[in-house]
């Protein structure tokens, strides 16, 4: 039965959706064109909301632009439809990048009263200016033809607005498996640990806005001609809560939802109708009890799976393309024992706190070295200046002979330094093979245009991609688990697969912090063999630790901080019989060895 | 979850069909009632507007009723919500059209009522407006528009000469609500202030909700107009005036017909006393209305609305156009319609021009006065005179 | 031409709303501040108040109370009453979907907003009310500047009420537990706090204060409908944002400024472009201050 629905239920629908609506009288297909018009429009903020997690509430503006671009361009201009929507499209998505660009770095929050701001004052614009016809709007907005034939009838109509929601579907899935969209979601998990990653944030919220622009234009340039007439009224800020409901309603980041979602949002106060003044009470009790029933929505997104055969084909070959993956590491050209990053005279300040000064060392090419000191001392810090997520106020980082201070984190990714984190910043609602193919995400090359369109070298990729993804997996120990979701793994699971995501860049030199923390004797023992074979690799490690038995054990330098400044650097044993480190750090070894971060 | 998914989008599903089935089946027209469809906003800002105009009609509906019906069916009025939205008003015009109406009598916002139009003229379905004044609907009529109402660039000249001619005043302000309607009333005003030789000073809006005009009134003080002209809706205008009252504005007040709700005259409280408003004229005013009026309020428990008497004649109009075509089929009550010579409703006698506006010149100026409206001037041969 | 007697006049016209905005933007920034919602049910709220407070004024009273006491004894019912409906609400529909995904409970929200404003409409119908005209129109006028006895007593009424949630924030255990609270959940989970027990207490503050929003701005105007809640919730939703949302002081800054943002703006550029201005202002400062401008900037451990 599964099955057969499986394969058979979209033909169903497709099947019914085109061959029912000529026996529909006048208004249920009024209707039923309503619910496509949101449909395409929960589409567009679907990629917004749903899958890159901002919470957009001035859509509207996206649609009223695609409406009066349309509109304008028919009425005045008398322009074809099919010659004025490239250009609604256009300029939607011109209004996504000048909405998207001064709004990229607010908080979710902020973001939301800034884009209903933005809403707002599209609306009152377009209500004030003479050329869009003031608050009557354009009247007499002419149906589209095609091939010579006016589509007339609301059933052409009808057709029309089911090929545009085809074609949104289509594009909306084509970016959901794709390099953009896992950056997309990627956003939505954790913001903050995507950019370490290698995923330029900025730019891909911005495209986030540009592409859910693009679908509102779509919308909106269909809503003109069939309506007919347009004017602000339709464009006010209730009209993006609809659309947001239709998106939540469904189900975040999920097609079939935004279908059904559509439908409950139109489709159900139509059907109260008859209710009268009743009908928005009940349709608000109802939005509440549907949210405590299903705070998914209707239609939860469904696990991102890439084709059973596909996945079945490159867990089959996880260790041999684990082999080529260690050849090709093995033959990059090395100059072992020379300075891989070298930081000058490093300083930063939280306010009035000098969390590190004065800090020098180098971080020879092929090697292990280690950070300790007591908690405080400013060890992530550090980390966070050389990954670029803080930018320290004094100092240099050369890292492969080049200045990185002050790049952005997914700079430092491309150039090659990834790193994992002291609390573990997974994407959790992702699978464990997605997790690592962002990690992929700097050495991937397929770009929007080809995210869109699935090109053939865009396919090549992300097969690619995914053969590599599990092969990494495959070396931390994961390969059986790649279809969990992160947030499902165990503790030491998740330590491993947030390695195995950084380590899929390929980086020159890896930044652990605390990588062991928290592992019982058994998992610090399979640790310290990845570690080893990490070096063999020709990967220069650079970590912090607590464990003193296991950053002794394999380090071949050990810097020591205290209170911000490095008090000693050197091999193991010079470290130990140190008297300023025995008298700053070991001395208090008992305050050190408690456990942390419970 | 998984396992209530799949039952939920069933659920959907079939509620997905069952709008299916619903309209479809209700798509014939059922032949034992004449079906009337009244599209108006029963949500939102103007829901008491709409309310109002809709009771009007179900009355003289039942009236009629009372009578025995028309060519032996009785009259059934429906009423759907247009929310004042374009797009809900197509849909409203849609289910009108599916349940079988075989006329449309009602309307409000313009902006709904334009696209309402359009869906209505497709089945030659004629559409009676009781309150949507913008020039567009009879100016693009497609043939099946009839306006009972006035016609915004007619109230506008017609304030603009009260102005000069009676209150002699030399400089006005003008204030609209940026909606279709009000801001066509005060451009058509400052076309003919302009016309008539007097400076239009301040020209500006207030945005619709909105409670506080204390800034707009100390922007009028400073361009002090001898007299104010507002075109926007009641609760508003009862505010403004309230607040000009409060802040000692000087200038004369003028307010346009979609003021005349008890709303204006409660918000304003005393501050309405000696504002001037240009209406079509009211039922109050109009001695045969009087029935009408009582009728109302013992039906509805409320006073009617400063459209409900044009509903009701509009509906009186309509339902005597069907009983002259002996037939209900849409396209003879059009041709009925037109041939509409002086009907008595209770607004004047009802002829129709070729555009489907009223022959004759409706508005005059009546003043607020303890609580109420009253008459108060009209124009008689080209000259201001007392109403009596 | 500006004139000094008019910026004046703006300024008062300004507080005076700004004085409305304010209390309610402390509701919005108080259940930010604790559950992170952004409570859009917090505008209908405020119309409840406005309701509650008509009711006791027209109905119970019939006008044979001296005014002064009327007004006092309409605040002091409709605040508690208002408040124990936000309870109610919080109970039924938040504090269920705490752990679900934030949107979802910000759906919720809506919902409810939809419900409680077409619950008035059905009840109370969809027309206008009109408060009685309790308090005398006693006005001042000096200069060319009106200030009228209304806008003072309100504002000085709400100004009090600020002061009073302030010293009840900083100085009583209750107040201490939600800016535990505020500050990390768990936290206070484990230091003994009635987590849920604190958020609804808060939720029957943020009712209270909007409540009294609600009354004294159905005096003013003298005129509420169901329909009122929505376009001022709106007004102090982007004043909390302004002022830094989760910040109380931001609160009543952002409604103060917002007001006479509006005032100045209707005034020398029409109403037309009022929410313009407000919305580019906002756009602007978080630009610089994305954290609003009393919030504090988060920042995160990694």
């Amino acid at each position: 039965m599964k099955v057969f629905l499986e394969r058979w239920l979209v033909p169903l629908i497709l099947l019914v959706a085109i061959a029912v609506p000529p026996f529909l009288s006048l208004y249920p297909l009024g209707v039923i064109i309503g619910i496509l018009t949101f449909a395409i429009l929960g589409l567009g903020l679907n990629i917004v909301v749903g899958y890159a997690g901002l919470l957009d509430l001035g859509y509207a503006a996206f649609f009223a632009i695609g409406a009066y671009t349309t509109a304008l361009l028919m009425v005045k201009a008398e322009a074809s439809f099919w010659a004025a929507l490239p250009v609604a499209l256009f300029l939607a998505g011109v209004a996504g990048v000048l909405l998207g660009y001064p709004v990229l770095r607010l908080r979710s929050d902020y973001l939301a009263i800034v884009t209903l701001g933005f809403g707002e004052i599209v609306r009152i614009t377009v209500t004030n200016l003479d050329f869009t016809g003031g608050p009557e709007g354009i009247l007499g907005i002419p149906r589209p033809s095609l091939f010579g034939f006016r589509l007339d009838s609301d059933l052409s109509m009808y057709y029309l607005a089911l090929a545009l929601v085809l074609i949104a579907l289509y594009f909306s899935r084509q970016l959901a498996f794709s390099r953009l969209g896992r950056a997309w979601l990627s956003l939505r998990e954790d913001e903050l640990a995507a950019e370490p990653v290698g995923v330029p944030v900025l730019r891909v919220k911005l495209m986030a806005f540009v592409m859910g622009a693009i679908w509102g234009g779509l919308a909106g340039a269909f809503f003109a001609v069939r309506v007919g007439v347009i004017n602000p009224t339709s464009f006010v800020f209730m009209q993006s809560v609809l659309v947001l409901m239709v998106v939540v309603i469904g189900g975040m980041g999920s097609l079939p939802g935004v279908l059904l979602g559509a439908a409950a949002v139109v489709g159900l106060p139509e059907l109260l109708r008859s209710l009268q003044d009743w009908r928005f009470l009940i349709f608000g009790i109802a939005l509440i009890a549907m949210m405590l029933l299903l705070p998914e929505g209707l239609w939860p997104a469904p696990r991102r799976r890439p084709h059973p055969a596909l996945f079945a084909a490159a867990l089959e070959e996880a260790p041999r393309q684990w082999e080529r993956i260690q050849r090709e590491l093995k033959g990059r050209p090395q100059e072992t024992g020379k300075p891989l990053l070298v930081v000058e005279d490093l300083a930063h300040r939280f306010g009035g706190l000098k969390a590190v000064q004065g800090v020098d060392f180098v971080v020879p090419e092929g090697q292990i070295v280690s950070m300790i000191g007591p908690n405080g001392a400013g060890k992530t810090t550090v980390f966070n200046t050389l990954s670029g997520v803080l930018k320290p106020q004094e100092g240099h980082i050369l890292f492969a002979g080049q200045d990185i201070k002050g790049l952005r984190p997914h700079r430092v990714a491309h150039l090659g330094m990834t790193r994992t984190f002291q609390g573990i910043r997974l994407f959790g609602s992702l699978e464990a093979y997605e997790n690592v193919l962002l990690g992929l995400y700097p050495r991937q090359k397929a770009r929007v245009i080809e995210s869109l369109l699935h090109t053939p070298a865009q396919q090549q990729e992300e097969r690619e991609s995914l053969k590599e993804a599990l092969a990494w997996l495959h070396f931390v120990g994961l390969g059986d688990k790649a279809g969990y979701l992160a947030r499902e793994l165990s503790y030491g699971d998740q330590r491993r697969l947030e390695l195995a995501r950084a380590l899929a860049a390929r980086p020159r030199l890896l930044l652990l912090d605390e990588p062991a923390a928290g592992m019982n004797p058994a998992e610090k023992e399979g640790f310290l063999t990845l570690l080893e074979k990490i070096r063999e690799l020709g990967i220069t490690v650079f970590l912090i630790e607590h464990d003193m038995s296991l950053v002794m054990g394999v380090s071949d330098q050990v810097l020591v901080l205290d209170q911000g400044r490095l008090i000693a650097q050197g091999t193991p044993a010079q470290v130990q019989a140190d008297p300023r480190v025995i008298d700053a750090y070991l001395g208090r070894e008992e305050e050190a060895a408690t456990p942390r971060g419970v | 979850m998984g396992r209530h998914r799949g039952k939920w989008a069933v659920l959907f599903v079939s509620v997905l069909l069952l709008v299916a089935a619903c309209g479809g089946g209700s798509g014939g027209a059922s032949a034992d009632t004449i079906k009337i469809g009244v599209p108006v906003p029963l949500t939102g800002d103007y829901a008491s507007a709409g309310e109002a105009i809709l009771n009007a009609a179900k009355l003289a509906a039942q009236e009629i009723n009372d009578q025995g019906g028309l060519l032996g069916k009785k009259v059934e009025v429906i009423g759907q919500d247009d929310q004042c939205d374009s797009q809900v008003g197509v849909q409203a015009a849609q289910k009108l059209i599916s349940q079988g109406i075989v006329a449309a009598v009602g309307g409000y916002c313009s902006s709904a009522s334009i696209p309402e139009a359009g869906e209505f003229a497709k089945k030659d379905i004629p559409f009676l407006l009781d309150a949507s004044t913008n020039p567009v609907l009879t100016e693009k009529n497609p043939g099946t528009v009839f306006r009972i109402c006035g016609r915004d660039d007619e109230q506008g000249p017609v304030a603009m000469s009260f102005m000069k001619d009676v209150l002699k005043a030399q400089t006005v302000g003008i204030i609209h609500d940026n909606t279709t309607y009000a801001k066509g009333l005060a451009e058509a005003a400052r076309d003919a202030a302009e016309s008539l030789g007097m400076t239009v000073v301040l020209f500006t809006t207030i945005t619709p909700g909105e409670k506080d005009f204390s800034s707009t009134v100390t922007a009028v003080k400073r361009a002090d107009p001898d007299a104010l002209y507002f075109t926007g809706y009641h609760a508003e205008g009862g505010l403004l005036v309230k607040q000009a009252w409060e802040m000692g504005l000087r200038a004369a007040l003028v307010v346009s017909d979609a003021n005349q709700d008890p709303t204006f005259l409660q918000t304003a409280g005393s501050a309405a006393n000696g504002v001037y408003v240009t209406t079509a004229p009211l039922a109050e005013f109009i001695p045969a209305a009087q029935g009408f009026v009582q009728k109302y309020k013992d039906t509805f428990k409320a006073p009617p609305g400063g459209f409900s008497v044009y509903e009701y004649d509009a509906m009186h109009v309509l339902l005597d156009a069907i009983k002259r075509a002996n037939s209900t089929d849409p396209k003879a009550i059009v041709t009925a319609l037109k041939e509409t010579k002086d009907f008595p409703g209770i607004t004047g006698n009802i002829t129709f021009n070729t555009q489907g506006d009223r022959s004759d010149k409706l508005y005059m100026v009546a003043v607020a006065e303890n609580g109420q409206f009253q008459p108060y001037m009209r124009i008689v041969n080209g000259q201001w005179q007392k109403v009596q | 031409m500006v004139y000094w007697q008019d910026v004046v006049q703006f300024a008062i016209n300004g507080l005076t709303v700004g004085s409305f905005y304010a209390l309610v933007a402390l509701g919005y920034t108080m259940i930010y501040g604790i559950i992170r919602l952004i409570n859009f049910a917090h505008g209908e709220i405020f119309t409840t108040g406005a309701y509650a407070g008509w009711l006791i004024l027209t109905a119970l009273l019939g006008g044979f109370l001296p005014p002064y006491v009327g007004i006092a004894v309409a605040l002091l019912l409709a605040m508690p009453l208002t408040g124990l409906l936000g309870v109610g609400l919080a109970r039924v529909a938040y504090l269920p979907l705490l752990k679900a995904p934030r949107l979802t409970i910000l759906i919720t929200a809506l919902g409810a907003s939809i419900a409680l404003q077409n619950f008035f409409k059905v009840a109370f119908g969809a027309g206008f009310k009109t408060y009685p005209h309790l308090l005398g129109r006693l006005t001042w006028t000096f200069g060319g500047i009106q200030l009228k006895a209304e806008q003072l007593v309100f504002f000085l009424l709400s100004l009090a009420l600020m002061a009073l949630l302030n010293a009840f924030i900083f100085r009583t255990p209750l107040g201490m537990a939600m800016r535990a609270l505020a500050l990390d959940q768990d936290a206070a989970r484990l230091m003994g706090i009635p987590v849920e027990r604190v958020i609804l207490f808060t939720f029957f503050v943020a009712g209270g204060l909007a409540a009294a929003a609600g009354v004294m701005y159905g005096m003013y105007y003298t005129q509420i409908s169901f329909f009122m809640g929505f376009l001022l919730g709106l007004r102090a939703f982007t004043a909390a944002v302004l002022g830094g949302i989760g910040n109380i002081p931001g609160a009543v800054l952002g409604g103060f400024l917002i007001g006479i943002l509006e005032a100045f703006a209707s005034g020398y550029l029409g109403g037309q472009w009022k929410d313009v201005v407000v919305f580019a202002v906002l756009i602007v400062v978080l630009t610089f201050r994305p954290q609003g401008i009393l919030g504090e900037r988060v920042v995160e451990r990694m």
